[in-house]
This record gives structure tokens, sequence and C-alpha cells, in this order.
């Protein structure tokens, strides 16, 4: 943990204990004022939900800037998943507190919500006015199928790492990643439980998977 | 309206869910029997939570406009800021735990599973929206754009609402 130049903590890992997530990151570490603007960019252009902010996440953090490597991305996603609420502001909250400490948290949220809500509001109030045009209406339903396709290549990103991962501790790993993808989609479109207990599910598969093939590798 | 019961009838619903959508079976049990909102107002609200900026949630903010005006929108924000926070204790026991195989294979087994629900919501979103070849086409052309990384994702969404604005 070190003191940033702006006075927040940030939770990088020293370099005497490096990260073994962070092998494929930029050395210089981003200024609160370069992550605010960063954050205000994806809060005023994500225009498209959940995929079109995730992919501007891992556009700025991981492909532009290098700030935080795909790796480290894909367990700050996982993680974000095990609290309530929102996940990407979960996330949003892990990387800024990473790169930036408590100030780090501050402007993120604040740098995503505020532009982000603003326009929301500002959208909701002419689009109530005008939601019975029929070209308001086209218009909307193709930005859902470009949405739908941008969050193909989201998701597709996010569960790469995972796979590629797998497939390099064994056929049978690989094939249990798979099924629970596969299996829980089955499970929630033919029995509709509450998605909860599909994740715990999901998760302990995946738990015991790895406890196994990290006992087996140690017994050879 | 009753502001604090508005707002913790806002935060129950964020608190007691996760992703996006979560927050929607709870808000439309409360809201329609607190007769504060109808389901027009759910419907448009999720639509255009759809095309504006930020996480699919702010379909929240959208929906507390329509049906309490600006300050039910800035409760709604409040709202969903609060419980998130709850990552930074997360966090604290992950650290603790992070080199462990089975902690590992506990975020990636919630991924898939989060990947694949991501996938099939959305996917009925598009067929109710009314799927034909046009559609399809977007969605084929949309993810080739963003999978190359060569067009910003705005003027994928740009151009897809003026193709679909003049071809209907």
């Amino acid at each position: 943990m070190s003191i940033n130049i702006t006075g927040g903590e940030v939770d990088n890992n020293s370099s005497s204990h490096p990260n073994p997530l962070r092998t494929d990151v930029s050395s210089d570490s981003p200024t609160i004022t370069q992550l605010f603007i960063t954050w205000l960019r994806i809060g005023f252009t994500s225009f498209g939900g959940g995929a079109v902010t995730q992919y501007l996440i891992q556009e700025n953090f991981i492909h532009k800037n290098k700030w935080i490597s795909a790796k480290e991305y894909t367990r700050l996603l996982g993680m974000s998943q095990i609290t309530p609420g929102i996940n990407i502001l979960a996330m949003t909250i892990l990387i800024g507190k990473r790169l930036g400490g408590r100030m780090g948290i501050v402007v993120a949220l604040l740098g995503l919500i505020v532009p982000s809500a603003g326009i929301t509001i500002g959208i909701t109030a002419t689009y109530a006015g005008f939601s019975e045009f029929p070209q308001v209406k086209s218009a909307l339903r193709a930005v859902f199928a470009a949405i739908f396709g941008i969050s193909l290549v989201t998701n597709w990103r996010n569960v790469k790492p995972i796979f590629v991962n797998n497939r390099k501790k064994g056929p049978l790993t690989l094939f249990v990643a798979v099924g629970i993808m596969i299996g829980s989609g089955v499970v929630y479109l033919f029995f509709n439980p509450p998605v909860v207990v599909l994740y715990l599910i999901g998760g302990l598969c995946g738990a015991i998977t790895y406890w196994r093939v990290a006992r087996k590798t140690k017994e050879e | 309206m009753d502001w604090p019961l508005f707002f913790w009838v806002v935060l129950k619903s964020i608190l007691f869910s996760t992703g996006g959508f979560g927050p929607l079976p709870s808000l439309h049990t409360d809201f329609i029997a607190y007769g504060w909102a109808g389901e027009n107002q759910f419907t448009e609200a999720l639509a255009v939570g759809q095309i504006t900026p930020g996480p699919n949630g702010l379909w929240v903010v959208s929906f507390c406009y329509l049906v309490a005006g600006f300050p039910g929108a800035l409760l709604a924000c409040l709202a969903l800021m609060l419980p998130p926070l709850f990552i930074v204790i997360v966090e604290r026991c992950y650290v603790r735990i992070a080199n462990r195989p089975t902690t590992h294979g506990l975020l990636d087994g919630v991924v898939l599973v989060i990947v694949s629900f991501n996938i099939i919501i959305l996917a009925n979103l598009l067929r109710s929206n009314g799927l034909d070849m046009g559609m399809l086409s977007i969605v084929v052309i949309s993810a080739a754009l963003a999978l190359s990384r060569r067009i910003s994702v705005n003027l994928i969404l740009l151009s897809a609402a003026v193709v679909g604005a003049i071809v209907g």
C-alpha cells in the first residue's frame, strides 16, 4: 500500500511483491485527475447500458492505458458479482480503489454516475414527449440490436481468460467451465430458480474443480 | 410522496438483488402495491435504460424520474451507489483467500453463470422487440465492428439508430 501525490492510498502491491495478475500493465500509475477524466469520458459516452460501459472500461483501463491486466479485470469482475447492487458500480469501486485508493473510489463513482445519470434523466424527459413516434420506436429497436451485438463481444472477453486458463489445466477443467455456462443457462430457462442459487452452484462447481486440479498437481 | 418510504423501497430492491435487471421484481411489486406506478412506466424506463449511458441499472433512475420527478431520480442515484460499497469489505476478506485455487474457481464459476444469464436476458429482450433479418444483420455487424475495435461503440449505436429510423 502506498500514497500517491494526490493523497489517496493506492492498493497496488509494492514492487518488492509484484502482483502476478499485473504482468502486462503499464509501469506508469495514473493520477487522480487522469482517472477522473477517464471515468467522466466513460460516463458521458457509454450510451447503450452495461454492455457498452463494460466495453469502454475494458478499452480504457486494459487496452488503451494498460492500467490493469485482462486477468486482473476478470478477477475484479468475479469479486463484483458477490456484492449486492449493480455489479459494474462495484467493479468501478474496485478499479478506483486499486488505482487511486479512497479518492480513486470517489472519482470513479462520481465520474461514472453523475454524467450518465444526468443524461439518463434528460433522455427520459425527452423520450416521454416523443415515445409515440414510429421513427423513435424503430430507432430504439435497432439500437437494442446493436447493443446485443456489442454485449456478445463484451461477454466473450469476460469468459475468454477463463477458458484459456482452463484449457491449460486440462480437458476436464475446460469441460466443467463450458458445462457451468451452458448448464446454468438451461436450468435458468426451464426452471427459473432464484439467480443467486445458480451463482452459488456455479461458483461451487468451479471451486471444487480447481481444488481437485490443485490437489492432483500437488500429488504429481 | 412519502420520501423516506420511497427511498427505502428503492434501496431495498437494489440491496437484495444483483445486476441491472435484478431490482425489477421487488420494485414492480412495491410500486404497484403503493399505487406509485403503472406497467407503462416500467416498460418505458426499461427501454430508455438500454440506450442511456452508464450501467443497465440506471433504468431505475429513469423509472424514478417518470414516477416522482427529479427528487425521485436523485434518491434513486443515492440508492444505487450505496449497496455496491459493500465490495470494499468483500475485498478485504478476498485478500486473505486470493491465492487459493478454490477462490479462483468460485469466482470463475460465478462469472460463467453471469455471462450465461446476460446473454439469455438480452436475447429474450431482443426477441420481444421483434427479431427479423434486418435486426439480425445489425447484431452481426455491430458484433464484428466491436470485435475489430476500429470504430467507436457510440458510432456503432448512432449508425444503428439512423438505420432503424430510416428503414423502420
